[in-house]
């Protein structure tokens, strides 16, 4: 683990791209700074020397047939080159920040003029415009077209900052800010500015390449300034002259070098920025589900893992899920044992952050990279699906053990419609099945979840929230599981929908006798639902047990206070939160996580993590305290009997 | 779905406005007599001395109207579009502009799509293999030649294909778009001298096409393969050819589409300098050419059909987005 670590870290901190980048551009700005110092320039005038020579000592890279020396030429023009660039860019990108500032504050009519005329710009080709203008110029300047290329360029600049700050108001620091009496244009300068940084060297680097290609394309089409020496008019000259038919390749090859070579050394800059304005995309992606050390033990064991001896439905043994940062390495999931029970509804809650998405996808082996299975066991009715093969464990999706998804909004997907996404998954498990048979099944499980057979023609986007959810869930139980995750299935809804979807759940629960984990956030709604419960505290789980006994008699500080925090329908007491912050994971509390934020923390909380007993049977908790006291010191005594029952009716469906 | 159509056809005669009106007046806001400067290149070219040039430009600008004020000029530059009329070539008199775009973009839009659609296909196909976690590793590796290549103006590879198989390779044709002496007939003679003569243009725009487009399809697979649905459908059990295909390919295929159209309605500019290299008689070079002799109106002429088609372009992707992402047609029923 710690190799992967290390090399991880190194991988991520240096930057390949933006150091080629830098190196190749520095290498011909330095020559473009230094060689004119150094080269005499009358050997770049016409009739200076002998025409049409190949490359010797004397003339390194030849000469032209209009007796200039190709090297000198070649020094002299790379200055005027990358100052045109430069000086588009500055403009283009200054237009572009300004106009773009505007579309995204003052939203509504600046905001559509802009959008307009950058509409206009993205239309039109870019070049012919240039050469319309430039073509009647007697002598084009380079303030005068790098000035041109700017205003035909800024709108690719001006889209993104205009998004940027768009996304940037939004979010909550701005609205803090707001709310601390800052006027819009202080949270503009304050907060949204210094946001549009990395944005802004990007749309830079971006703007000074098309200002770049769009003069040298306008160059080597004639149009440029004769006099001086350009890379665009070097090779206008040498195409001018035949100098490709006439083999002279030692002309028209030295500017074209040095012209890909900026262009490439201003890509890899591009991509190296990239890496700061979007650091959620891995740059390595390691496709792997499964850590090395995993796939090791999986490869050694025969392809039919051996059935252990398990309990119950599903048996998670010290399970570990490990997120591959820039960072560091982060447990999301940290040495997590517990088993479900055939037909048990078993609700497990924790705050954001605390690994409970993480540890739904790992159950059914879909971590993706950066997060990545450390180890562990997950035995369902005996079979390790982290030692099975790819298409074992594809087998057993859906079938055995099937997931109900978080976002159900965005688990379908948008451009294919509802039917082909519900049938999918039978074809996937038994191939050539019967149409009829198969839209008789297909009606049949929309009819449990309650959803009308016709939207199987509908698109995803015609359903609303709880109709989605009910899609998924028809998904998740249509082939009769033994087990199905899940998360946090209807916390994108509203409490009405939200209750029919979960009384549904029930009801299919009971049907299919199932075993169903239910992952959330929301106190009440697992207490309503399930049987047991595990608390999910950063990673660790900290107490298990029955409903009942946990909220009778919770033994762990963190479930106490999330039971506290539940409100009362008799309104005798008031409602408690639990005070601080959930953890980082990266930089989690010594001894117990939980011990900043615990009422009762003791020395020993500080330094020593509590390790995961059990009491009686069924019942788990990870607490120093427990050791002390066997039971939590008095917090004030609340009842639980309202808890449990359901608190009004609501129809279902 | 009304409203849709009647926003995005108001868009579109925005952008032929705003674009056109400034086709009419930038170059009239550079000092310079364009008539003279082009009166002067032909009275030169023809090799006669003392020739009253003044005399002549004044016929000219009685003849379009340039002596006109400048609003007037603005309602006859409109009145001529309208009628698809770009007015006589000023180095050809009799020829009109129309005349020398009709012969030049049957060129440019043979060699152009047949190279457009070729890079789309092998790029999208390339980009598609290179998102997927199964591809062989060679392919896995081509990703920083392709970055490197389609970083290059592509222009620039044009000299060196010149170069290698028409220098010295002698393999193709160096320029031109036929052979003089291939008396051009619908016959299969004629179909291969042209086709010979269009590979090397083509060839650079594959080339920088294929690394563009198998790039952008990548990067679209990447994030499409995060999103939740690649990872329900992975929940269903379904084998990842199908998931690659049905749920990644599908749906990437949208943005690439868009691409696809918009290259189309650049198809008329993007091969302007390719063009002018090989001498193809397309409207690149017409143009390459027309800049060269300051025939003015040619200029402008081939500029106002490069607006035109781009701006056609984009209004045909709008409407026909609707049919192939469903979220579209319905949002704005």
């Amino acid at each position: 683990m710690t190799i992967a670590k290390t090399k991880n870290k190194k991988a991520s901190s240096f930057n390949t791209s933006l150091v080629i980048g830098i190196t190749i551009l520095s290498l011909i700005i330095l020559v473009g700074l230094i060689g004119p110092l150094l080269v005499d320039k009358n050997m770049a005038r016409v009739g200076a020397v002998k025409p049409n020579l190949p490359p010797s000592s004397e003339n390194y890279f030849g000469t032209d047939s209009q007796g200039r020396d190709v090297f000198t030429t070649l020094v002299l023009a790379i200055p005027p080159t990358l100052r045109t660039g430069l000086i588009a860019g500055v403009i283009s990108v200054t237009i572009g920040l300004v106009l773009g500032l505007m579309a995204g504050f003052f939203s509504g009519g600046a905001d559509s003029i802009i959008r307009t005329f950058s509409d206009v710009l993205v239309a039109v080709p870019a070049l012919a415009f240039m050469i319309l203008v430039v073509a009647r110029m007697e002598k084009p300047s380079i303030i005068a077209v790098a000035f041109v290329v700017g205003l035909l360029t800024w709108s690719g600049t001006a889209r993104g900052i205009r998004s940027q700050v768009l996304s940037i108001r939004e979010r909550s620091y701005a609205a803090v800010a707001r709310a601390n009496g800052e006027t819009e244009l202080e949270v503009l300068f304050r907060e949204v500015m210094p946001n549009l940084l990395p944005l802004m060297m990007a749309s830079f680097i971006g703007a000074v390449t098309a200002g770049i290609g769009i003069v040298m394309a306008l160059e080597v089409l004639g149009l440029g300034n004769n006099v001086i020496p350009t890379l665009g008019m070097m090779i206008f000259w040498s195409q001018r002259f035949s100098a490709v038919l006439r083999g002279m390749y030692w002309w028209w090859t030295p500017p074209i070098v040095t012209i890909a070579g900026i262009f490439i050394g201003l890509f890899f800059l591009s991509q190296g920025l990239d890496r700061y304005i979007n650091p959620n995309i891995p740059q390595n992606q390691k496709r792997k589900r499964i850590s090395p050390a995993m796939s090791k033990k999986r490869t050694s064991e025969p392809a039919t893992a051996k059935v252990k001896e398990a309990q119950g439905v599903l048996q998670v043994n010290n399970l570990q899920v490990v997120y591959e940062t820039a960072a560091g390495t982060v447990k999301a999931v940290d040495d997590v044992s517990f088993t479900i029970q055939p037909g048990e509804r078993m609700g497990l809650i924790g705050e954001s952050g605390s690994g409970k998405t993480t540890m739904a996808t790992a159950l059914m082996r879909l971590s993706r990279p950066p997060a990545y299975i450390a180890g562990g066991e997950i035995l369902l009715e005996g079979v390790d699906l982290l030692s099975i093969s790819d298409q074992d464990i594809r087998k057993i999706r859906l079938k055995e053990i099937a997931l109900m998804p978080q976002a159900a909004m965005n688990s379908l997907n948008p451009v294919i419609r509802v039917g082909p996404q519900l049938r999918d998954g039978f074809k996937a498990h038994f191939g050539n099945i019967d149409q009829k048979e198969l839209d008789n099944h297909v009606n049949e499980i929309l009819r449990k979840v309650g959803l009308r057979p016709e939207i199987v023609e509908r698109y995803p986007h015609q359903l609303s929230g709880g109709m989605k959810q009910r899609v998924a869930m028809a998904v998740a139980i249509s082939l009769k599981p033994k087990i199905i995750i899940a998360d946090e299935p209807t916390s994108a809804l509203d409490v009405v929908v939200q209750k029919q979807v979960m009384l549904t759940l029930s009801r299919l629960q009971q049907e299919l006798n199932a075993a169903v984990l239910l992952i959330g956030h929301d106190m009440g709604l697992i207490t309503q639902f399930a049987d047991t419960i595990g608390v999910l505290y950063a990673g660790k789980l900290v107490e298990r047990g029955t409903i009942e006994d946990v909220l009778e008699n919770p033994y762990h500080p963190y479930a106490r206070l999330l039971i506290d925090s539940l409100p009362s329908v008799e309104g005798k007491r008031d409602l408690i939160g639990i005070p601080g912050l959930p953890p980082e994971l990266l930089n989690l509390p010594s001894g117990c996580a939980f011990h900043p934020r615990c009422p009762f923390a003791m020395e020993i909380c500080h330094s020593d993590k509590p390790v995961l007993q059990s009491p009686s049977e069924g019942r788990q908790v990870a607490c120093h305290l427990y050791e002390k006291y066997e039971r939590l010191p008095s917090i004030p005594s609340i009842r639980v009997d309202h808890l449990l029952a359901p608190s009004e009716p609501i129809q279902e469906g | 779905m009304l409203s849709y159509l009647g926003k995005r056809v108001f868009q579109f005669l925005l952008i032929i406005f705003i674009a056109n009106s400034l086709t009419f007046l930038l170059p009239r806001m550079i000092p310079g007599d364009p008539i003279l400067e082009a009166m002067q290149i032909k009275a030169a070219a023809a090799g006669r001395q003392n020739v009253d040039i003044q005399a002549w430009v004044a016929t000219y600008n009685e003849k379009f109207g340039l002596n006109e004020p400048l609003w007037k000029q603005y309602l006859i530059y409109w009145r001529d579009l309208i009628r698809f009329d770009f007015g006589y070539s000023l180095l050809d008199y009799p020829a009109t502009v129309v005349s020398k775009l009709k012969g030049a973009i049957p060129w440019t839009l043979g060699f152009m799509s047949v190279a457009i659609f070729f890079a789309f296909i092998v790029g999208t196909t390339l980009g598609a293999l290179l998102a997927w976690p199964r591809s062989p590793r060679l392919v896995q590796g081509m990703v920083p030649f392709l970055m490197v290549i389609s970083a290059i103006p592509f222009y620039l590879f044009s000299l060196a294909m010149i170069w290698i198989f028409g220098v010295e390779l002698r393999l193709l044709p160096t320029g031109g778009g036929h052979s003089p002496i291939q008396m051009l007939a619908w016959n299969w003679a004629t179909f291969v001298d042209i086709a010979r003569h269009a590979i090397l243009p083509a060839l650079s725009l594959v080339l920088f096409g294929i690394g563009a487009w198998a790039l952008s399809m990548r990067a679209t697979m990447v994030s499409v393969l995060g999103e939740d649905y690649i990872t329900f459908a992975q929940a269903k059990g379904l084998p990842e050819r199908q998931i690659f295909l049905r749920y990644g390919v599908r749906n990437a295929l949208l943005p690439q589409a868009t691409g696809l159209a918009i290259s189309f309605g650049l198809i008329l500019s993007s091969g302007i300098l390719v063009e002018a290299f090989f001498n193809y008689p397309g409207i690149g070079s017409l143009m390459f050419n027309a800049i060269n002799q300051k025939d003015y109106f040619v200029i402008n002429g081939t500029v106002s059909i490069m607006v035109i088609c781009a701006a056609t372009a984009l209004l045909i992707v709008d409407l026909i987005y609707p049919l192939i992402d469903p979220r579209i047609r319905y949002r704005n029923k």
